[in-house]
């Protein structure tokens, strides 16, 4: 924590660090500080505009919009973190297994992985939708399915590079099996450039995640997912501009700040960004 | 020339993955086919009749040939919603959405390539921090959001542009050979239409184009700054040649190879995206085809957009690398 925020040099930087740590405070203690259930339907309170019983107003079935925007924080961060862990691990093998075999099974996966990329995710994953049902575990398990060549490909290129270096061909001679080689050598090495990589996906699936809950397919309504907020808020949107304003903002906010960061871990991280020193 | 037989050569392949993939999503939810064809009142004896017609009884892998060998005779099955066949349907809802991502392409490039340029040339400067952080923004911007915004602002509240549709109630006999209007006005000369389209188009493709657009300039800003540190430069810079010609002539035309590549594959990647703003503008298309299809559990008709998109990704990709190929001066060498 402290090493992110000496990297931060601009006060957009210092600002999206905090924000982004609000986000994650509020997907952990969100629900406790919500005022009212996210869930519950009050028709005699519905559209009421921002007041200082409902700071957010309500929405078109008399719902705290505050309230489903603090639980929604916890649903968008945990799918996001869903998509991204499994997505990181199997990618990460997937290159490393190929990276290490080389030849012509390398080529074959690589060539795959290619081939895969080119599915847009978000058709991908209507199809696995019509699949499995719309659900928030369909477009997981739809974004994961789309996404780990990225992985997959950036750990081959970065495991390429450092098994070309002399350090391995001593480590060779000295008989070091593959197994250390990868936990002691190919993975520190590999991890900053994971990590930057990682910081600039959570927004491109939190925003995936969103559309795809938005086109239905993805959370349902009534569950306060801010993608689904904004579709179920569309309706409303002549008499009650703050149901779809605020989650679009959370959405907005969110991506941003975690773009600014991963932007700003490249430049402090990342050996191919030659960005001069201060 | 080899390299165009292997761009090919892969090609085919991505479309036989492709073809693998659609053909396992709709072997995943069918149930089985040939109960749903015989009605509910046939018989058993009726049942395995079909079965045995449409080849259900026969192994996966001679199944799979059934389903390349009909696709390639551009039958993509039925709807099971409108009951019209598949193929007739997309062909029907292609052409505006292609018309629509042409747009928001033009855009993308219209931006992306001078401002990378800029920002390149102009790197780490006050003006190049500036554009990073409105990219950063953008590329942080729901398309749904953004959409419904500008439709209740611009078109809402301002009335600048109209707010959904793809053409004015005055104009809704049109109908024209291509399906593309804006390239169907133009040919029956009728410039009251084709502007009217292109109102109609130009706060979806605006809204689409947007994240595109973000990506696009940092793209263009990476293989332009590789560029300018290249000795070819110096060299030009060395023999006098003024700083616009440096840019336009030299950097722009080499830099810009990279960047082409990507923009191809953003452009399969904009046509599925299409789904986020089709349905906001009330705009037909393939997008809000494909939403339908999902809400009616039209599996078929969902796996023939998987397959249609897919494929138009491939030729896109096709396309610009052989562009890309046509172009580059190093040809010679590899061939």
């Amino acid at each position: 924590m402290r090493t992110l925020w000496t990297y931060a040099r601009t006060n957009v930087e210092r600002t999206a660090l905090i924000l982004a740590a609000i986000v994650i405070l509020l997907a952990i203690f969100g629900a406790w500080l919500a005022p009212f259930d996210p869930t519950q339907i009050d028709f005699r309170a519905r559209l009421q505009a921002p007041s200082w019983e409902h700071l957010l107003g309500t929405d078109g079935s008399g719902r705290d919009v505050l309230s489903r925007l603090l639980h929604g924080a916890q649903i968008t961060i945990l799918s996001t973190l869903a998509v991204l862990s499994v997505v990181v691990v199997f990618g990460c093998a997937v290159g490393m297994f190929s990276a290490f075999v080389g030849g012509p099974i390398d080529n074959m996966l690589m060539r795959l992985a290619d081939v895969w990329l080119g599915f847009p995710p978000l058709i991908l994953a209507l199809g696995f939708a019509s699949a499995l049902g719309a659900s928030l575990e369909a477009a997981i398990w739809a974004l994961i399915f789309s996404w780990w060549p990225n992985y997959a490909r950036l750990t081959r290129m970065v495991t390429v590079d450092i098994l070309s270096r002399k350090f391995i061909a001593s480590a060779d001679a000295l008989g070091v099996p593959t197994h250390a080689k990868v936990t002691r050598y190919v993975i520190p090495n590999a991890f900053d450039v994971l990590i930057v990589q990682v910081t600039l996906d959570i927004s491109a699936i939190m925003l995936a995640i969103s559309g795809l809950s938005f086109i239905g397919v993805g959370a349902q309504i009534p569950m306060p997912e801010w993608g689904a907020m904004i579709a179920d808020g569309r309706s409303y949107v002549a008499n009650g501009w703050w149901i779809v304003l605020a989650p679009g903002l959370m959405i907005f906010l969110t991506a941003f700040s975690f773009n600014v960061i991963g932007d700003m871990l490249r430049r402090e991280l990342d050996p191919t960004s030659r960005r001069r020193q201060p | 020339m080899s390299y165009v037989v292997q761009r090919i050569a892969f090609s085919i392949l991505s479309l036989f993955i492709l073809l693998f993939v659609t053909f396992l999503l709709s072997q995943v939810v069918a149930g089985d086919p040939a109960l749903i064809a015989a009605g509910p009142n046939a018989g058993a004896a009726k049942i395995a009749e079909l079965r045995q017609q449409m080849g259900l009884d026969q192994p996966i892998f001679v199944q799979f040939g059934i389903y390349v060998g009909n696709i390639l005779q551009g039958n993509l099955g039925t709807s099971w919603f409108t009951q019209q066949p598949i193929a007739r349907d997309l062909m029907r809802e292609l052409p505006p959405s292609l018309e629509l991502v042409f747009l928001a392409m033009l855009i993308n490039l219209a931006v992306s390539m001078p401002m990378g340029l800029l920002t390149a040339r102009f790197a780490h400067t006050k003006f190049d921090d500036a554009v990073r952080l409105v990219v950063l923004a953008g590329a942080g911007l729901p398309v749904f959001w953004i959409a419904i915004i500008l439709q209740q602002v611009v078109a809402g509240n301002w009335g600048i542009l109209p707010i959904a549709g793809r053409l004015s109630f005055s104009n809704r006999d049109f109908s024209g050979a291509t399906g593309f209007y804006l390239l169907d006005s133009l040919m029956q000369g009728n410039l009251n239409v084709f502007i009217d389209t292109l109102a109609h188009l130009a706060l979806p493709a605006f809204a689409l184009s947007l994240l595109f657009t973000a990506v696009g300039v940092r793209i263009t800003r990476t293989s332009m700054i590789n560029e300018f540190r290249k000795d070819y430069v110096t060299l030009a810079r060395a023999k006098g040649a003024g700083e616009g010609r440096v840019m336009f002539r030299h950097v722009f035309a080499n830099g810009a190879t990279p960047a082409l590549t990507v923009f191809g594959m953003q452009f399969g990647w904009m046509l599925g995206a299409t789904v986020l703003v089709e349905e906001i503008f009330g705009r037909p298309g393939i997008g809000r085809y494909a939403i339908k299809a999902v809400t009616q559990s039209d599996i078929h008709a969902v796996v023939a957009v998987v397959f249609v998109v897919g494929v138009v990704f491939l030729i896109a990709n096709l396309i610009v690398d052989m562009l890309v190929y046509a172009l580059s001066p190093r040809k010679q060498r590899a061939g």
